[in-house]
């Protein structure tokens, strides 16, 4: 029951939280040095269209009933419809989210597995060749701008060796493989600094529980070597899985620069478009769709810690 | 005088490779004007394209502006944003997390409601789209006409806060109730005393890791937001400008556009790293698992 | 006189301090336990009781490893042993239960889970029979309704409780040999007696050897055959318990003895032992004693004295009572 409460109290919280900053994204998107009216009716309009334009839309309103109407929208998976194309915002969404969550999930599958395996395989042997090469590596991966490895990746994988496009993308329908040959270099460069920073929280993490006291016990006990690091993993765990879920949403952001790189019609390219066209419905759905699975990417690294901890799991 | 030596004596080789690195880079940023061989936006048409030579050491672009002189005042930008954002997080995040802890009660869980709250903004995202909103054009404050980066500044200091307020607040919040503080509460000790003498400083080494380790993020968000244009303007040199101009050089074949700038960054940002690391591990190794991400 | 179970020989453990030196913190210690004798090892912190017996465990952490002497067990030298072979023996023929109970059992598993794979570790069995003698050791130890709380975690146990489970652990697949490293030290005083009572209990019915260390004498005592006095890393006395308590000969020992209050004793002033033990690195080339030792000689300063068998009690003292 105790369990209960506190996952509904997180939820609630995380709800609130994205409330709160989605207004002030709301009133941030409207700070711009022009009003919609005039960005879609020019500059030769006329007060009393521009006055029409805003009723007919629901501009003149202030801002707080803006938002809860557009809230009420997005509540019902409606983003509305851009002042400047025409178009309808959730459809654009939909088109582009999924090139992006492609690059960003082969990204994060790397940068979990290979992050863990790297700082799990140092903490096993400090002082070791991995943890050395590991401790030089991940400093290195820290330090090199994903977008840079991006330009590096291409001319050395794409222009020299000619083994992958330079850059565009096809989608899973057009087949695993060729799927693969667009998404691999555009998520590796993005997964280099994540699984720098994953392995270093892994091996730090990882090497703190070696030391505890109960992985003494465990092999005073004399348990097999495995069952040691099994029993020690398992409490090395909560911080890693946090780091993860924060650097899954971070993921998002860094993919829009990547992916200008490397030309890809993700949400990258509609961001940028919502900008250059000061498209700002466009925007705040894009910004606020970010800002939703950033939140929720923490929210579920709590409550998968909260399920680890058996404290909290039997807590009566 | 011994101590500090002793101390210093476990910052090992990379300890004092990014201290060199830091330093070096700061160096060249203030001292750019004066150490650049050629003027960094100066376009000269019949010069453009050069391969690294005796004169141009690491080569000209397009326009035959010097690369090596661009790097240098492109530190200028890098190291300004990286440090100006640092600087303006520390100052919200340290004086939020100082007053949440010392002020206590409601006071304390609203403050710190907002920074969790800021603490769940997506860095890069809401960068690129504030930016993308207000315009790319200098700020008008006053008589005072600010370049784009100030914005950047601004955006990225606020978004750092959470991360000092976090630090502070643990470490003013042991501090405050310990019994130390309370004794100089009873001889009379003044709130601006116990800030400054007994609270600040002890979350002083802390707070210098995280900075060291921000200002790293800091300029690979400034080249990123400039490589997209929406950070450094044109023609001023900055190196995600630089980066973003080179990018039709990776199938015309002049490397050095491209990897000189790239290089310049990851440098700069493997120094404050590993000045970082070195920093922590002097203060306190035991903190090792509070590792950062962006 | 029935072979040692275990023999310990001239047992060197030291670590690395600060560059190339080496530092010793037992300095040649020998020391045989009898099979189903219970043994107490009594010193201050820092006398390198606990750092020996973790080498006996060759459990030495934080850069310490054993730098000379013979660890045999049943005849076996362990200080040489693979730790693969470590590893069979933990827990099934020696077993080790240490200080702070709170801290020693992992808390994100339950406690059958922990008992059940010590003894799968160790015996070919089924994880199903495995519970059962899981429940069987709970019992032993005074778990009650121990089959029910199999599925339940650490945290939901008290001090005490949690190290009956360590124990529980220990004995689980009957181990010759039990090291218990101040296993009271961090309970309540009431919980201290029951702790101790459970083991001289096990000792009888299992016919366990045991090691028990301790700073507090009296406690040692009370379930002991034999007490092993150590200081500064050297053994100074080792005698028969009640040759300990009755007439301890080693200056430190009665000093020792002194520092208990006594229950039956009208109340007094509470005694402790003037000055601190040696640093590490920094031993005196003599007695490490010496510079706290009422009855110093000059000799004492200068030389270790060599340690002397006399009806059944060994001996390290230039001056003895």
């Amino acid at each position: 029951m105790v369990l209960v409460r506190a996952v509904a109290g997180r939820v609630l919280a995380s709800l609130g939280t994205l409330l709160i900053v989605g207004l002030a994204l709301f009133v941030l998107t409207r700070s711009g040095p022009s009003s919609p009216a005039r960005i879609v009716l020019g500059v030769d309009a006329t007060v009393e269209q521009i006055r029409d334009f805003e009723r007919v839309n629901g501009l003149d309103r202030s801002l707080l009933a803006q938002y809860g109407d557009w809230l009420a929208q997005v509540a019902r998976g409606e983003f509305g419809r851009s002042f400047v194309t025409g178009r309808d915002v959730a459809a654009e969404i939909v088109n582009a989210l999924p090139v992006t969550l492609s690059i960003v999930l082969t990204a994060f599958a790397i940068a979990v597995v290979f992050g863990g395996a790297l700082g799990t395989a140092a903490a096993l042997r400090p002082g070791g060749v991995v943890d050395r090469l590991s401790r030089f590596g991940t400093v290195i991966g820290l330090s090199i701008p994903a977008f840079w490895l991006s330009i590096l990746m291409i001319r050395v994988f794409a222009v020299d060796l000619r083994w992958l496009p330079p850059g565009g993308y096809a989608p899973l329908s057009a087949g695993l493989v060729t799927h693969l040959q667009f998404v691999a270099m555009p998520a590796l460069s993005l997964a280099v600094y994540y699984v720098a920073v994953l392995a270093r929280m892994t091996q730090a993490s990882l090497q703190e529980t070696l030391r505890s006291d109960h992985v003494r016990t465990a092999r005073a006990m004399g348990l097999p070597r495995r069952k040691v690091v099994v029993y020690a993993l398992v409490n090395a765990l909560p911080p890693v899985v946090n780091l993860a879920a924060l650097s899954f949403g971070y993921m998002f952001g860094w993919a829009l620069i990547i992916e200008q790189v490397f030309n890809v019609p993700g949400l990258s390219r509609a961001l940028l478009n919502a900008i250059s066209q000061r498209d700002f419905l466009l925007l705040q759905g894009i910004v606020f769709l970010f800002t939703a699975v950033f939140i929720l990417a923490n929210l579920s690294a709590d409550l998968v810690n909260r399920l680890l901890d058996p404290r909290q799991r039997t807590a009566a | 005088m011994t101590k500090l030596r002793q101390a210093l004596a476990i910052v090992d080789w990379s300890g004092w490779l990014g201290a060199a690195i830091v330093v070096a880079m700061v160096g060249a940023a203030v001292l750019a004007p004066w150490i650049a061989p050629f003027d960094p936006v100066a376009v000269n048409i019949e010069d453009r394209l050069t391969a690294p030579d005796a004169v141009h050491w690491l080569g000209t672009d397009q326009a035959g502006r010097d690369v090596f002189s661009r790097i240098l005042f492109g530190a200028r930008a890098s190291l300004a944003v990286g440090i100006g954002a640092v600087l303006i997080g520390g100052l919200i995040g340290v004086s939020a997390g100082i007053f949440a802890a010392y002020k206590g009660g409601l006071a304390e869980l609203a403050v710190m409601r907002v920074v969790d709250a800021v603490a769940s903004i997506p860095l890069l995202v809401w960068a690129i789209a504030i930016v993308g909103v207000l315009g790319v054009g200098p700020v008008q404050v006053g008589p005072l006409s600010l370049p784009n980066e100030v914005k950047i500044v601004v955006l990225v200091g606020c978004l750092f806060s959470p991360v000092f307020a976090r630090v502070t607040h643990a470490v003013a919040r042991r501090v405050v109730s310990a019994d130390f503080v309370k004794a100089r509460w009873l001889q009379g000790a003044g709130h601006w005393a116990i800030v400054t003498g007994d609270v600040l400083p002890n979350c002083l080494s802390p707070i210098i890791v995280q900075a060291t380790l921000l200002v790293a993020i800091g300029i690979v968000v400034e080249a990123s937001v400039s490589f997209v244009g929406l950070g450094v303007q044109p023609p001023a040199a900055s190196w995600g400008t630089m980066l973003s101009d080179a990018r039709n050089a990776i199938y015309s074949g002049e490397w050095w556009l491209p990897v000189f700038p790239g290089l310049a960054i990851s440098i700069t940002v493997v120094g404050f790293n590993l000045l970082g690391d070195a920093v922590r591990d002097l203060f306190d190794p035991r903190s090792e698992a509070r590792t950062l991400v962006a | 006189m029935t072979a040692p179970l275990i023999d310990i020989q001239d047992l060197r453990v030291g670590f690395r301090a600060g560059g190339r030196r080496m530092v010793e913190a037992v300095r040649g210690i020998s020391l045989a336990v009898r099979p189903g004798e219970a043994v107490g090892i009594v010193g201050e912190s820092g006398s390198g009781k606990s750092l020996g017996m973790l080498a006996v465990m060759r459990l030495l952490a934080g850069g310490a490893r054993i730098t000379g002497g013979r660890i045999l067990f049943d005849g076996e030298d362990l200080a040489a042993a693979p730790e693969r072979r470590m590893a069979a023996l933990r827990g099934r023929d020696i077993a080790m239960v240490f200080q702070d109970p709170q801290s020693s059992l992992n808390p994100a598993l339950s406690i059958g889970r922990q008992i059940v794979d010590v003894v799968v570790a160790h015996q070919a069995v089924s994880r199903g029979r495995a519970a059962e003698i899981a429940v069987d050791a709970l019992e032993r130890v005074g778990i009650r309704d121990a089959s029910a709380r199999l599925g339940a975690y650490p945290h939901e146990f008290s001090g005490g409780m949690r190290q009956r489970v360590l124990i529980a652990m220990a004995i689980a697949c009957r181990p010759r040999l039990l090291i218990a490293d101040e296993p009271t030290t961090a309970l309540d005083v009431t919980v201290q007696a029951q702790i101790v009572d459970l083991i001289a209990e096990l000792r009888r019915d299992l016919g366990l050897a045991v090691l028990f260390i301790s700073h507090n004498l009296q406690l040692v005592a009370e379930i002991v055959d034999r007490v092993v006095v150590l200081y500064g890393g050297k053994l100074v006395e080792d005698a028969d318990v009640f040759a300990i308590e009755d007439s301890p000969r080693h200056p430190y020992t009665r000093l020792l003895k002194a520092c208990v209050p006594s229950l039956t004793a009208p109340p007094g002033p509470l005694f402790a032992i003037d000055g601190a033990p040696p640093r590490l690195g920094a031993m005196p080339p003599g007695c490490p004693f010496a510079p706290r030792c009422p009855r110093a000689l000059p000799r004492c300063a200068a030389e270790m004295p060599p340690l002397t068998v006399e009806d059944g009690r060994r001996l390290a003292c230039w001056n003895p009572q």
